[in-house]
């Protein structure tokens, strides 16, 4: 099923929780809302479930306005952060549950149902949990039946609310890649809330980032993550050094580093910042750039991360710049030594407006 | 070094001890000694005195009306009691702070005052005096007065118990149980009613023990006429200016006995139900994740 959102606001009191949103999810999309707290995302998915009723604007499922329709009707599947299984039932009277609340003509004999359950726990993995309680599974056990749950009745779209956000970083991965796999089988619509770039990069087809109950930008996580708008999605989707951008005889520069381009030039604004990735910093000898000092090195894994504080900028705001490990292996950068710096890319905004 | 953290463990170990010594008199001179003095007071003339003064017809009619009162209170505010629960904690409305202040006011209200403002209601020269008089219903010292009176001042037992346990499970259970597909009335029952039900237990148990106990509202409108508008309590007074302080007691004993079992009722309730420790844990792990 299709979704469309034409014209979407929502006050909570004096807060504008989202303001003016269109957005279109075609039938088998995965999509994520991506934001910081309080952005509008949450409100946005609950709007589109029926769990909020939105003050303006309407919400299309399959070009039919359903803005009105109550949550019962809308056929989605809704999986919360914190799973909310209902705890006096066994695992399997909670997937059971969506099947033996239908009207008697609609529901499945108890043969069907015992069938159907089982089949979904299967699929996620949890065949031998059937008579265990929720507060005798883990974390992502328990969001294993949340999604089990949902997916008992058949929905059209799939609606989860920042589904990894309570469990370790090692379930949610495997979690992560759990339900790429299942929307790919299974062909559903899908919406999921999240606040970590990560998540949405590794999972969505397509993300939407929201700032202030706006949509700041919306395309595929390579274009979203390379070609940001704004320095806010360019901030949110990843680590940025941000350093002062100064014009001086017609040319642009950052530090010593003349970033001049025709875009960079173009504004004619005097306030711009760059925004620069750690690893589109490259980190070569003294004399061969913008002279830095190493102030700290960690080895992160397969990377390693540096902090440098380069000539004429505060010790206390020092860049940072990523390298690999084998690199690093290499050529051993050590704390108070001398490399000199430049940069494979950067974009340049002015303060607080879009891209330039 | 090692002496002085000695003799701190030894000062902690005695404070602990002083702590629950005082507890323990405490109790015992303010709550054990009273109950036990009203059954030694029951028993003081023999257990053949005690069975004639509660198989008496005047304490039997007591007995039965204040079953009865009860009967009727405790529904009523069973149902009050999960109405408002559910409109405080799960939605959010005008005149909610209003609302939870006004299921405070038979707490802060002496229940005195709670009896004499039904008379001002319904008495002979009250608002709707005249009215019921013209249609010959009684109130006022008459047993739908006792019943209003109890229901007033047992008012808040229930809701104020329903409402932290249903604020702290939130919303997400039933929204769950809409979007699969359930109405209303089969995610009250199947969803809610379940995850409150302990809870409610509870608050029906407290409510009845005070509905069955309540003296004073229920003093001013009853009447004190004998073997009609007498409940236990208002007996047991009765018998006691009587000088009858064997029957009193032994009333009073029954009244005591019907409250005992109330709690031990509620303990077997906790002790039964491991849900219950677990419950609690669920709503502070719950409260713990919503801090961070």
């Amino acid at each position: 099923m299709s979704i469309a959102l034409r014209g979407i606001g929502k006050q909570f009191g004096e807060f504008a929780a989202v303001k003016n949103i269109d957005l279109d999810v075609p039938t088998g999309a995965l999509i994520a809302l991506l934001g910081p707290s309080g952005c509008g995302k949450t409100t946005l998915l609950r709007i589109i479930a029926g769990l909020e009723s939105p003050d303006e604007g309407h919400v299309l499922f399959d070009g039919r306005d359903a803005t009105l329709w109550p949550i019962r009707d809308r056929n989605v599947g809704f999986v919360f952060q914190h799973y909310a299984l209902f705890r006096h039932m066994s695992v399997f009277e909670n997937v059971a549950f969506g099947l033996k609340v239908k009207p008697r003509r609609e529901r499945p004999t108890a043969a069907e149902i015992r069938k159907k359950v089982h089949s979904l726990l299967e699929l996620v993995q949890l065949d031998w949990a059937g008579e265990r309680y929720p507060a005798q599974l883990s974390g992502g056990q328990r969001q294993r039946v949340a999604l089990a749950r949902a997916l008992a009745v058949d929905p059209d779209v799939l609606l989860l609310d920042e589904p990894f956000g309570a469990l370790d970083s090692q379930v949610r991965h495997e979690l992560r890649r759990w339900l790429r796999r299942l929307h790919d089988e299974l062909h559903f619509t899908s919406i999921f809330v999240t606040h970590d770039q990560q998540e949405a990069i590794e999972v969505a087809d397509t993300i939407v980032v929201l700032n202030q109950g706006r949509i700041e930008q919306c395309g595929v996580p390579s274009e979203v993550y390379d070609l940001p708008t704004s320095a806010f999605v360019h901030r949110f989707l990843g680590q940025v050094n941000e350093l002062p951008v100064i014009l001086r005889d017609g040319r642009a520069f950052v530090g010593p580093i003349d970033i001049s381009t025709a875009a960079t030039l173009g504004t004619g604004a005097v306030n711009n910042i760059a925004l620069i990735r750690p690893h589109e910093i490259e980190i070569g000898p003294e004399a061969a750039g913008w002279p830095a000092t190493v102030i700290a090195v960690r080895v992160i894994g397969p990377i390693v991360r540096l902090e440098l504080c380069a000539a004429g900028q505060p010790v206390n705001e020092p860049l940072e710049a990523e390298i690999s490990r084998e690199r690093y292996e290499g050529e051993r950068f050590n704390v108070g030594q001398k490399v000199g710096l430049r940069f494979r890319r950067w974009q340049v905004y002015p303060t607080g407006g879009a891209a330039a | 070094m090692a002496a002085a953290e000695a003799s701190q463990g030894r000062r902690a170990r005695a404070g602990r001890l002083l702590l629950i010594v005082v507890a323990l008199l405490f109790l015992g001179l303010f709550l054990a000694l009273p109950l036990l003095v009203v059954f030694v007071q029951a028993l003081a003339k023999g257990v053949s005195t005690y069975i004639v003064a509660i198989s008496d017809p005047v304490a039997w009619s007591a007995i039965k009306l204040t079953l009865l009162v009860a009967a009727i209170a405790v529904p009523c505010n069973l149902v009050f009691g999960v109405a408002a629960a559910w409109a405080i904690a799960k939605f959010e409305f005008r005149g909610k702070s209003t609302l939870i202040t006004l299921i405070d006011l038979p707490f802060a209200v002496s229940p005195v005052i709670a009896g004499l403002v039904f008379i001002l209601l319904f008495g002979a020269r009250g608002w709707f005096g005249p009215y019921l008089r013209l249609h010959h219903i009684h109130v006022i010292f008459a047993v739908p007065g006792i019943v209003l009176a109890t229901i007033f001042v047992t008012f808040p037992f229930i809701a104020r118990e329903l409402i932290p346990v249903m604020q702290a499970q939130g919303k997400d259970d039933e929204e769950t149980a809409l979007s699969l597909g359930a109405t209303g009335w089969q995610t009250f029952w199947r969803v809610t009613l379940p995850n409150i039900r302990w809870g409610l237990m509870y608050g029906v148990l407290l409510c009845n023990a005070r509905a069955m106990g309540e003296f004073g509202a229920v003093s001013v409108v009853s009447g004190h006429v004998r073997g009609l508008t007498n409940t236990m309590p208002l007996h047991v007074e009765i018998l006691y200016n009587e000088y009858n302080y064997a029957a009193a007691f032994a009333v009073a004993s029954l009244l005591a006995l019907l409250a005992l079992l109330t709690l031990a009722g509620k303990s077997i309730l906790e002790w039964r139900q491991p849900e219950l420790r677990h419950a609690a844990r669920h709503a502070r792990d719950r409260t713990r994740r919503e801090k961070t």
